[in-house]
């Protein structure tokens, strides 16, 4: 699994990113994943509007670093993949809402002009 | 599809914004707020017969007041049969029904922490009831006229149970409602009704009154999360 950049307290927020986790589908994976015990891998599909194969890939590249779980069963007859977020995972998307946090309001004050 | 259709945009704003709002589309398909309330309402108005009916009253503590008076705690013993065994059946249909539900949208709740805070609260509470059966004053504040009589009640068990839901479902308008409602079951609410304490209808207003809080607010969210519980085809 890969960490985040070596957070440094003078550094730029920016490279306190994870590039595994600061990536627009991965990070909508894991919100929803926060959300809820388990989440059900055709409610992902369609709440953030991708195709089977791409969100398998981005899938698996969580599993990889540990930041999910997937659980493949059966509801009936019907087989179903479970994604379940790990503590990795949490802690892994709090630390990039941390860091989002970091980067917009150094942006914001790079913004404001000076007095 | 691709994975552009979902976030459009690096910029840390855009993708902090999107991410709150998908964090609350999902809290939101998650809720069913309307179905603990018209449980809850069923069973406090399900009460009412075993009040009225149910049993003879319990006599806790007594003291003499006087020449052959005396004065004493009293509760009707079929109540505290009742409830305990009501809510924890409430909460057991509740976690059934959100768990079969959220299976079959795809996001499973967390609905444990709410149904076992629930029969904990309602459990705790109802040991309350039997100490203050034991332990209260006879000569202050008869029935359930006293607050620790009434945060000693199963509908106080109900609110403080809401209070949780909430929590998890991080929903505000039922906080408000729970809010709304504990202060009716704690504040004594009397529209200039008399009424014998020793009356086996007693307590009916006060069960009629948190039911209908309950009753009103089950409906309102059924209304307000309609178009939720019915998926476009």
């Amino acid at each position: 699994m890969t960490g985040p950049a070596a957070p440094d307290s003078t550094g730029h927020p920016a490279n306190g990113l994870d590039d595994i986790v600061h990536q627009r589908v991965r990070l909508g994976i894991l919100t929803i994943a926060r959300e809820a015990r388990r989440v059900e891998f055709s409610y992902l599909r369609t709440n953030l509007e991708l195709s089977p194969g791409n969100l398998s890939q981005h899938l698996g590249v969580l599993e990889t670093a540990g930041l999910i779980s997937i659980e493949k069963g059966y509801a009936g007859k019907r087989a179903r993949t479970w994604i379940t977020l790990t503590d990795a995972g949490s802690a892994a998307l709090a630390e990039e809402i941390t860091q989002l946090k970091l980067l917009i309001s150094r942006i914001d004050r790079a913004d404001t002009p000076p007095d | 599809m691709t994975t552009e259709a979902a976030y459009p945009g690096d910029d840390p704003h855009r993708l902090l914004s999107d991410t709150r709002e998908l964090a609350q589309r999902v809290r939101k398909a998650q809720r069913a707020t309307w179905f603990p309330l018209l449980v809850f309402a069923a069973v406090t108005f399900a009460s009412i017969p075993v009040y009225r009916y149910g049993g003879i009253y319990h006599f806790g503590t007594c003291v003499v007041t006087g020449p052959g008076l005396r004065a004493c705690t009293i509760y009707p013993s079929g109540a505290f049969v009742y409830w305990p065994v009501a809510l924890v059946l409430a909460y057991a249909v509740i976690a059934a029904f959100y768990i079969r539900r959220s299976r079959a949208r795809g996001i499973e709740t967390r609905v444990r922490p709410y149904a076992i805070a629930g029969i904990v609260i309602a459990v705790a509470l109802t040991g309350a009831a039997l100490w203050e059966l034991y332990n209260s004053s006879p000569s202050g504040p008869v029935g359930l006229h006293g607050l620790g009589w009434r945060l000693a009640t199963p509908t106080c068990a109900i609110g403080l149970a809401l209070l949780v839901l909430a929590r998890a479902e991080r929903n505000r308008a039922l906080l408000l409602l729970t809010i709304a409602y504990l202060a009716a079951v704690l504040v004594p609410v009397n529209f200039g009704w008399v009424m014998d304490p020793l009356s086996r209808w007693y307590v009916v207003p006060r069960l009629v009154i948190d039911g209908s809080v309950l009753l009103l607010g089950g409906i309102g969210f059924a209304l307000a999360q309609r178009p939720l519980r019915s998926p476009a085809p």
